[in-house]
């Protein structure tokens, strides 16, 4: 008990002195608490959000969907009678004006119910007005990016399929739009009698059907999907219900809240190392305190104490101020941006996140203070008479280490067990012992390397290196500081860079002007003739095509088998399926052989290997696929390898010819086209298919980027946080040094050393420790970007070395600046405080 | 080898300004040695300060072995302080993570003089410290740690020793060798010595004493 009270009395005395030397130490706990408390208290009221909004994302309490068909009338007539209906149909099409312009639109039907729940965002006009038909024009609500692109306005014309219709108002929200990240174009708002009315609804559209359903009140939407998959187990739709509203969306909105939290937890893991330095800077304070402490009889446990408990209170306030800010986002965010938001968001105080914070703060400070702490405990009495001894000849008592490791067996435990994907999270604490290890090895190394370097003549080199090897150096602490924050900017800008060039690089040599999607057998020819007309040498690829969902792998069904994240995409939904007499030329066959020209026997299939391996299926195992609400089954005959980056046609399912022909199909093509010419087709398709949805490649790759970007803004953000922590801990680590370069710069003063001498001495000692981190970090970050582009978003990586360089040489900038300005300070510091007797 | 004419120190701290010198006269010849005693905040390490050149006078004249400090920049005092200049401290101030040998050699190595490390180690010798180069101060008995400061000191054979009480942290048996280490080194080179101390025995050994109170030079004797 006394012990406890001595400790606390201790540990008060000392604080009451205020928090000098702890600013880097506070600023670092509360940046790293802080990113780690806003990321999951905003993911937190995210899922809150979707949670509340469920039944609006899904517009009612089921959905059931089809593509390419509406339900049959009987079926129809019983989803009428299980309670308040609304229909709704999807396309993309061409939007064309007066004025020449066209763009490929995100076409939606609704009818008079719709929405059951939630409401339209439109800002000019009631919805009940905005769609109906006035004076023989029917009305249609777009999004305003289709005014920016097509120079609309509202009043205006739009003509899509037959007929034209008036933009009367702007959608700017949708109840059931949900996170739909990527989109083909805008969205227009029509009536399903609008709908009709365009002719684009004939056999072989790429029309999805959707019925929502508001059920009466206590009945239960499983059992009612249940009951209806039962009555018509043929129907081949997909059910849902609004619990399970927004699977892509929470599964997207947990990874990315869980990446982002291990950006976070780099920079409170670096954070820790300005901990570190700023306890150890403290200690070696203390020293002479401490000291007489122990002449006047406090045990060794008692300093312990008194040191962690004054530590862990003062830790308390930055981890407390990062958790109210933290804690605070989602109301900030829902006040600045709430509009912008794709997801709804309930600001409110999560307990769950805040906690987590907190304790990855606590453990990150007794990880990274236990050694310095456990130094601490052994300050000898003996210093008071004898003067300094090397904080590193002390011993650390193996009641340290264990609590070290257990600190950190903690801190690895909570990164695991919170994390929703553990091989990621598996592979960062890898990385981060990694990096550990390495910069440690570098300092080693380079300590050992200087020191058996040939004495240079050149005093201030001399000095330079002496200072890197000797005991108490701060070499290995400033090069883990810098290594880290340098590492965190040039995996920040490589990657920025890989994403910027996308584009330019993803294009290849020969890439088509544009897909054509939705083309009739019957408007095939015309649809090649008008392009020739204009570029007679233009290359027309084109293939049947058949909208079809795999249920079935190796006769189990879908829902049964365990699918692997990276194919779970073929599963999900419809995906375009072919038929063909021959494999492409370029297409590499891994295993099995291709079927003859003239093959008719049971349906063969050609899958991609990627596919074959994920469904971990063999030559001759069978997949199920079901075509316009028919299973087929066909037979697996091979599996081939296809380079998707050459954007030639090409299908993941191919079937031998022989049984598909039969069914209602469509046309996809690609053209390649003159650039010269490019603009002028692609309005003469238009207006002569408008049931024939035209993909620009060029635009699609850029809203592939602008949404990688998106999402990279994010990444982007708190790697911001790394970096700054890194920039703290150096600024630390400086710091932590200041009283032993005080000291120093007076010694060497009263030596006869001149300022120029003191200054390059330090700038010299700097400039290594820089290039040897900036080397390092370079090699440690280029990896990890090439992980990043390569593992993580599949896209291809392009080292930039003149980057890399330019970004480690602003990045060094910083620490120099900062060292010498430290020593600059220390110059102009007065000897005569330093030198006098005591 | 010493002229200090009406030398002035006024120093501003929190509590306002402290006038730490007032009206210095001092004129100390060359090889001549000289003591300084008086209370606790006379102004006795102050005065060594302005003569290292570490300190600079609020007013008056500063004239150390031919150089007028008052006019010298940083840099020119730096290297005034290489050559014509050793200093013993009290608290021995030595670089805590520095060899003896390397401490020593440090005066040598800022002008450059390429044999540093071997009269460094000659230095150390001379003072019975060769077997204790490669020791870091904190391996050093108290009496050890003042050697290689007086080795320091005398290394680069200065014509001026500057010694703030360098018996002050010692016992009496190891204060007195220092001491008699220090006047030998003193003789065998002709330096002029200046030492501050408590210790009237000690302040009688040099030429002359002198009686320092609240920043004046009162009363001078001879031995």
């Amino acid at each position: 008990m006394i012990f406890w009270l001595n400790t606390f009395r201790l540990a008060w005395r000392e604080l009451r002195h205020g928090f000098r030397g702890f600013g880097v130490f506070l600023l670092c706990l509360f940046l790293g608490v802080f990113a780690v408390a806003a990321i999951n208290s905003f993911s937190e009221a995210s899922r809150a959000g979707l949670q509340a909004d469920a039944r609006a994302l899904l517009g009612g309490d089921i959905e059931l969907r089809l593509t390419q068909r509406p339900v049959p009338g009987p079926q129809r007539a019983v989803l009428l009678e299980q309670g308040r209906f609304s229909e709704i149909a999807e396309l993309r099409t061409m939007a064309r004006s007066g004025k020449d312009t066209n763009l490929l639109v995100e076409l939606k039907a609704v009818d008079r119910g719709y929405p059951l729940v939630g409401s339209i965002g439109t800002p000019d006009l009631p919805v009940s007005s905005a769609l109906t038909k006035v004076d023989g024009v029917f009305g249609a609500l777009v999004e305003p990016a289709l005014l920016e692109r097509m120079g609309l306005q509202l009043g205006d014309r739009l003509r899509v399929g037959q007929i034209e219709m008036e933009i009367r108002g702007r959608l700017t929200r949708e109840p059931d739009r949900g996170f739909n990240g990527f989109t083909l174009g805008p969205r227009v708002l029509i009536s399903q009698d609008a709908l009709t009315a365009t002719g684009l609804v004939i056999p072989g559209s790429l029309i999805s059907y959707s019925y929502r359903i508001v059920l009466p009140a206590g009945t239960s939407p499983k059992a009612t999907v249940e009951t209806l998959n039962s009555r018509f187990p043929e129907a081949g739709w997909r059910a849902r219900t609004f619990d399970n509203a927004a699977p892509r969306v929470k599964r997207a909105l947990d990874r990315l809240a869980d990446e982002l939290t291990l950006v976070a937890l780099c920079a409170l893991l670096t954070g820790g190392l300005g901990v570190a330095s700023a306890v150890r800077g403290y200690l070696a304070g203390r020293r002479t305190t401490l000291a007489t402490f122990k002449c006047l009889g406090a045990s060794s446990g008692l300093i312990f104490a008194t040191c962690l408990v004054q530590l862990l209170l003062l830790a308390t306030l930055g981890i407390g101020a990062g958790l109210v800010a933290g804690g605070a986002v989602p109301w900030v965010v829902s006040v600045l941006f709430g509009e912008l938001l794709p997801t709804p968001l309930i600001p409110a105080l999560y307990p769950r996140p805040l906690l987590l914070a907190a304790s990855f703060g606590w453990l990150v400070v007794l990880t990274f203070s236990l050694v310095e702490v456990g130094r601490a405990r052994h300050t000898p009495g003996a210093l008071l008479f004898r003067g300094e001894v090397e904080p590193g000849q002390v011993k650390i008592d193996r009641l340290v280490w264990v609590g070290l490791l257990l600190t950190s067996a903690a801190l690895i435990g909570l990164t695991l067990l919170t994390s929703e994907d553990r091989r990621i999270a598996g592979w960062f604490i890898l990385g981060v012992l990694g990096c550990m290890g390495l910069f440690r090895l570098l300092a080693l190394a380079l300590m050992t390397l200087v020191r058996r370097l040939p004495r240079p003549t050149r005093p201030s080199l001399r000095l330079a290196l002496s200072n890197l090897h000797r005991p108490g150096s701060s070499a290995p602490a400033a090069i883990f500081a810098l290594g880290l924050g340098l590492t965190a900017l040039v995996v920040v800008t490589q990657v920025e860079q890989n994403l910027v060039d996308q584009v330019s690089r993803t294009l290849p040599e020969e890439a088509p002007a544009f897909f054509a999607m939705g083309l009739q057998p019957n408007q095939l020819q015309p649809f090649i003739e008008t392009i020739r007309a204009a570029d007679p040498d233009a290359r027309i690829d084109r293939n049947p095509s058949l909208r079809g969902r795999i249920v079935r792998i190796a006769g189990q069904k879908v829902s049964e088998r365990k699918i692997p994240p990276e194919v779970q995409w073929a599963v999900r939904g419809d995906r375009f399926v072919s038929y063909s007499k021959a494999l492409k030329p370029d297409d590499v066959l891994v295993a099995g052989k291709p079927w003859p020209d003239d093959y008719r026997g049971e349906p063969l299939i050609s899958l991609t290997a990627d596919l074959g391996k994920g469904f971990g299926v063999q030559i001759g195992d069978t997949l199920t696929v079901n075509i316009l609400g028919r299973d087929v089954t066909g037979r697996i005959a091979n599996l081939r390898q296809v380079d998707w980056s050459n954007m030639e046609l090409n299908y993941a399912i191919l079937f031998s010819p022989g049984l598909l022909e039969k069914a209602p199909q469509i046309y996809l093509a690609s053209a390649y086209l003159d650039p010269a010419v490019d603009v002028r087709v692609t309005a003469e398709l238009a207006e002569k298919f408008p049931n024939v949805s035209l993909v620009n490649v060029r635009q699609v790759l850029e809203n592939v980027v602008q949404l990688m970007d998106r999402i990279g803004l994010a990444f982007r953000a708190i790697a911001l946080v790394a970096v700054l922590s890194g920039l703290l801990v150096l600024a630390g680590t400086v710091a932590a040094d200041r009283r032993r370069r005080l000291y120093e710069a007076v010694l060497f003063k009263v030596c006869g050393a001149t300022r120029g001498t003191v200054m390059a001495t330090y700038l010299q000692e700097l400039l290594m420790i820089g290039v040897a981190a900036g080397l390092a970090a370079l090699l440690l970050g280029s990896l990890s970007a090439w992980l990043m582009i390569d593992k993580l978003m599949k896209l291809d990586f392009l080292w930039s070395p003149w980057l890399a360089v330019a970004t480690l040489a602003a990045g060094l900038i910083v620490p120099l600046t900062l060292g010498l300005v430290g020593t600059a300070s220390a110059l102009r510091e007065k000897p005569m405080p330093y030198l006098r007797n005591d | 080898m010493i002229h200090l004419q009406n030398l002035h120190l006024t120093l501003t701290g929190g509590g306002g300004a402290v006038e730490i010198l007032k009206e210095i006269d001092l004129h100390i010849a060359p090889g001549e040695t000289v003591s300084l005693v008086g209370p606790s905040g006379a102004g006795k390490t102050s005065l060594l300060m302005l003569i290292s050149g570490l300190e600079r006078p609020t007013s008056g004249e500063i004239e150390v072995d031919g150089n007028r400090l008052n006019d010298m920049t940083e840099d020119d005092l730096a290297r005034f302080r290489q050559r014509q200049l050793g200093i013993v401290f009290q608290g021995f101030h030595l670089v805590p993570t520095m060899t003896a040998e390397e401490n020593v050699a440090l005066p040598l190595e800022f002008a450059g003089d390429p044999e540093a490390r071997n009269q460094a180690r000659s230095a150390l010798e001379t003072v019975g410290l060769a077997d204790r180069c490669r020791h870091y101060p904190g391996q050093l008995s108290g009496g050890e740690q003042q050697r290689v400061a007086l080795a320091r000191a005398f290394v680069s054979r200065p014509p001026l020793l500057l010694a703030d009480e360098p018996t002050g942290n010692l016992d009496a048996v190891t204060g007195q060798k220092i001491i008699d280490q220090l006047f030998n080194l003193q003789q065998s080179h002709n330096t002029t010595l200046l030492l501050v101390t408590h210790d009237k025995g000690l302040a009688r050994r040099c030429d002359r004493q002198l009686q320092m109170t609240d920043g004046r030079l009162l009363t001078e004797s001879r031995s």
